[in-house]
């Protein structure tokens, strides 16, 4: 069991890493660099397919977890999701008043505030249950 | 909720790290539960009364606010 947990937690983590590996350089590459659209199409599902991976083995080191820690990722998730939202929300009413800077919250921006609210609420709720 | 997770390891002489090991949960954990930060499910708390030798009753007791 022990050794299952071992693992699980590896398998997230190494899967993380290889997202991040593939994420950026494809960032990189759609921005710096001209390819034709179907290349420029493999390119951006490469992160994908590699995040999706990551998510699996998310969703499987979590299943292992012990009820403490499930709650610590619950609670964090609860608040990144909810921080994320009202983001979009506070977004998309700024835009109707025609206030917006893309340079500060475009979707990369987002989804930088998406996984930084993640890691507040990961912080909350280590200190709430002392973990 | 109080708890005398502390009181039945000193009787046993063992740490969390020794408890946590049995009942198949993290030190940090154990740690949360003893001093009140999370209440266990009743499968954690069966399973620390068994290991214990005691009932679950003896090792968690409702307080009046609960």
């Amino acid at each position: 069991m022990e050794q299952s947990k071992k693992i699980a937690n590896r398998n997230s983590i190494i899967f993380a890493l290889i997202y991040g590996a593939t994420y950026l350089p494809a960032v990189w590459l759609l921005k710096h660099r001209v390819f034709g659209q179907p290349i420029s199409i493999i390119i951006a599902i490469v992160p994908i397919i590699a995040f999706s991976i990551f998510i699996l083995k998310l969703i499987k080191a979590f299943s292992v977890m012990d009820e403490v820690k499930q709650r610590v990722q619950l609670e964090a998730v609860v608040i990144g999701f909810s921080l994320t939202a009202m983001l979009v929300m506070i977004l998309f009413l700024l835009s109707l008043c025609d206030i917006s800077n893309p340079g500060w919250f475009g979707y990369a921006n987002l989804l930088g505030y998406c996984w930084l609210f993640y890691f507040v609420g990961w912080f909350i709720s280590k200190k709430k249950y002392g973990i | 909720m109080k708890n005398t997770i502390k009181v039945e390891r000193a009787k046993k002489n063992w740490t969390q790290e020794d408890l946590a090991r049995q009942i198949g949960i993290s030190r940090q954990s154990i740690n949360s539960i003893e001093t009140g930060k999370f209440i266990p499910s009743t499968v954690l708390a069966l399973k620390m009364a068994e290991v214990f030798g005691v009932t679950v009753e003896s090792i968690f007791q409702l307080e009046k606010q609960d």
